[in-house]
């Protein structure tokens, strides 16, 4: 999993890329916890590159969530891939989260 | 092995140096006996040349002392007048005032002095030390036609009569100089007659013999036709010439060497002859045109170099033994605390880590060794504690973690068919964490008479905080649902509950269903589990719509949906977790739900546990050996009906 960070109209835009599972969600985890502790509370989740992800990983995408509800940010998720979209509905993620078809529909 | 090692070192540093040292050697050997050869041939030659000068310049001084006898006497016959009663006391004179002169003759030509007949030669000769003097010639005794007169008379010029032994009076190898003197009136010249000196060559073997050179050298000196007229070997002396000798030998060399003699060069040449390997040096006696040579074994010449060579080879021998002893000895005993530490390696892998090291004086790498053996044998120690400690609490945890899946294990009803006595309905369900403990579960058990409840679910992650969450779930979901008939409330109790303090924000995908046995009524709350499949018994299979509701455990206050559905006789339901549709393979590939509908309508009018185990099948091959991911569960219900 790669995470890369860049600063648009007062959004956070985090692109991931590769595979979210139990190896390597606790990276996941520290990162996007360190970037919300950072001050960030508008922030576009890019899945775009996301392969796989797992229970765990949607975990995280839960914990980041919650925080930014807490703190009254955003959490948008845009350009998934059907797999991951899939997923997000079997589970009722897509429910909970707000989803766009693209990052300028995020930012929106 | 340690002292193989010491030895093999040892010699192999002993040969490195020793062939090394040998080939140093060697070159320097072959250097200094190539310039010494070049010098003692340089040195040789020049003392063979002095040697010679000095001998020529001995004899020269002899032979000019004669000459220069002869031609004042020759002066003093030409310019005065002469008396023939005088002439006798001149030879006298000769002889007695030279010892080397042993003989003298003034032979006059015929008739010179009327008185004196045909014949007039005084002649004066030593024999025994004492001077005789008698008158030459007669009818017997013509000496006009002998070498030592006619020769200088004919040829007008001085000569040197080839030495003869004379038998006569003097008994002695002799040799004759003559000089023919004249008469002059006005511009005729008569011969007058010619002065004959004998020369004993005694102080020529004299002196040619004290010349030494080497062990066995020697000179010899030839005649101008050849004839040896000194020689160690005296059968030789005046018996063979060069010539003769060389063809005695059958050298055609001797015969060139013997020619360039004749010739009056000087030169130093090698002679080789079967044995014989000589140096030949020679020089000629200029005014008697004979020629000294001097001879001596090229052996003997190189000798000195030869003994020098033997004593250094000696010496480099003996000095190369030395150097491998000792370098065999300072090798060895360098090396030596080697074997110690092989010992006390072998000793640390046999896991004693107390075992003395050898002693170290010096500050070398010998004694970083030590250093370094030193704190490997600390820090193995050290390490190998360690290493005891966790393996210890390794194994605590995994005989602990066991256990946890014993009591995991134990939560989820493992005993099938579970409802014998109930001939409407059949179940088959298996879990299969993907380490010790995990976070999938299913459950199923009668509320009442009429109602099965069943469930699965999936915690999000694995391992034990998965496990402690799913235990904490089947509790709950046990505790809840005989309070409550719907799934909807017993899924909102549960989901209450499990948010309730959540810190860590785990959840639950979770399926919950209750049927009714009799009728085949199903109601079902799918809080985002994987949608169930439905198998007809004519091979359809359906998957349930993908619910809307989240996974429990996340907001409590979430409102769950609640749905329905009756079962048709022989109707079965799967239900799965995700470990069975993203089982992955080496290529990253997952079983996907299309491999598991296309299995299921294969398995239409199969047993639950046929059903479970054939998609079992399917996910292990579809796997291929890779690596189990996640837990997998799988659950069939087939309703049968009345």
């Amino acid at each position: 999993m790669n995470l890369t960070k860049k600063n648009t109209n007062g959004f956070c835009i985090l692109s991931i890329e590769g595979r979210i599972d139990t190896t390597n969600f606790n990276e996941f985890e520290n990162e996007i916890v360190g970037i919300i502790g950072g001050g960030e509370t508008n922030i576009i989740l890019n899945c775009k590159g996301l392969n796989y992800i797992s229970s765990s990983g949607l975990r995280v995408f839960l914990i980041a969530q919650k925080k930014l509800m807490a703190l009254k940010g955003k959490l948008h998720l845009c350009e998934m891939q059907p797999t991951i979209k899939e997923i997000f509905d079997i589970s009722g993620f897509s429910t909970i989260f707000k989803i766009f078809e693209t990052e300028e529909e995020a930012m929106a | 092995m340690a002292l193989k090692l010491t030895k093999s070192l040892a010699s192999r540093i002993v040969y490195y140096v020793l062939t090394f040292c040998i080939f140093l050697f060697l070159i320097s050997l072959s250097v200094f006996y190539f310039f010494s050869k070049k010098s003692i041939e340089d040195t040789t030659y020049e003392n063979a040349l002095s040697l010679m000068q000095n001998t020529v310049y001995k004899t020269e001084q002899v032979l000019l002392t004669t000459e220069k006898i002869s031609n004042n006497y020759k002066y003093l016959f030409e310019s005065h007048q002469l008396n023939c009663d005088s002439i006798m006391f001149y030879t006298w004179l000769i002889v007695k005032n030279n010892p080397e002169i042993v003989g003298c003759a003034i032979a006059f030509a015929p008739e010179f002095f009327p008185e004196k007949g045909y014949y007039f030669s005084p002649y004066t000769y030593r024999e025994n030390g004492e001077l005789h003097s008698t008158i030459l010639g007669s009818a017997e005794y013509d000496y006009f036609v002998m070498d030592w007169y006619l020769i200088p008379a004919t040829i007008e010029k001085t000569y040197w009569c080839e030495p003869y032994y004379d038998t006569g009076g003097v008994d002695a190898l002799i040799t004759t100089y003559s000089i023919p003197f004249y008469r002059y009136s006005g511009n005729e010249r008569t011969l007058a007659g010619v002065i004959a000196i004998d020369l004993s060559l005694e102080w020529l073997t004299d002196i040619v013999s004290s010349v030494h050179i080497f062990e066995t050298g020697y000179a010899s000196v030839i005649s101008r036709n050849g004839t040896f007229v000194t020689h160690p070997n005296t059968d030789l002396i005046m018996n063979q010439t060069i010539f003769s000798w060389a063809t005695e030998l059958g050298s055609p060399h001797l015969r060139d060497i013997g020619r360039d003699m004749q010739a009056g060069n000087t030169n130093f040449v090698s002679f080789k002859h079967e044995k014989l390997n000589l140096i030949i040096s020679y020089t000629p006696l200029v005014s008697s045109g004979w020629s000294l040579a001097v001879v001596f074994p090229r052996s003997e010449m190189y000798a000195p170099l030869t003994r020098i060579s033997i004593v250094l080879i000696v010496l480099i021998v003996v000095g190369l033994g030395l150097l491998t002893f000792i370098v065999a000895k300072i090798v060895t005993r360098q090396i030596a605390p080697l074997k110690y530490f092989a010992k006390s390696a072998r000793e640390v892998a046999d896991g004693n880590f107390d075992n003395k090291l050898p002693e170290i004086t010096t500050e070398d790498e010998m004694k970083d060794l030590q250093n370094s053996f030193e704190h490997m044998q600390k820090d193995l120690k050290t390490y190998i504690e360690h290493l005891k400690e966790t393996t210890s609490a390794k194994e605590k945890i995994e005989s602990e973690l066991r256990i946890a899946r014993e009591i995991q294990m134990g939560m989820i009803p493992k005993i099938f068919p579970p409802f014998p006595d109930i001939p409407e309905i059949d179940i088959y369900a298996m879990l299969e964490p993907a380490k010790e403990v995990g976070g999938d579960l299913y459950d199923f058990f009668l509320i009442d008479e009429k109602h099965l409840c069943f469930a699965i679910g999936d915690v999000s992650g694995k391992g034990v905080p998965a496990s402690l969450f799913m235990a904490v779930t089947r509790t709950l979901l046990r505790s809840a649902a005989p309070k409550q008939q719907s799934p909807k409330l017993i899924v909102e109790a549960l989901n209450k509950s499990l948010s309730y303090n959540n810190e860590s924000s785990m959840f639950v995908t979770f399926f919950l269903g209750i049927i009714n046995i009799e009728t085949g009524y199903m109601q079902y709350t799918n809080a985002g589990h994987n949608p169930p499949v439905i198998i007809h018994e004519n091979g359809d299979v359906k998957m349930f719509d993908v619910t809307k509701d989240i996974p429990i455990g996340l907001f409590a206050e979430h409102e769950y949906e609640e749905k329905e559905m009756t079962f048709s006789p022989s109707d079965r339901i799967f239900l799965y977790t995700d470990g069975v549709t993203e089982a992955e393979n080496w290529d990253a590939q997952l079983y996907s739900e299309e491999k598991l509908l296309k299995c299921l309508s294969l398995a239409n009018k199969s047993e639950p546990i046929e059903i479970v185990m054939s998609v079992a099948r399917d996910v292990v091959i579809h796997v291929n050996d890779y690596l189990q991911s996640d837990d997998l569960t799988m659950m069939c219900i087939i309703y049968y009906g009345k």
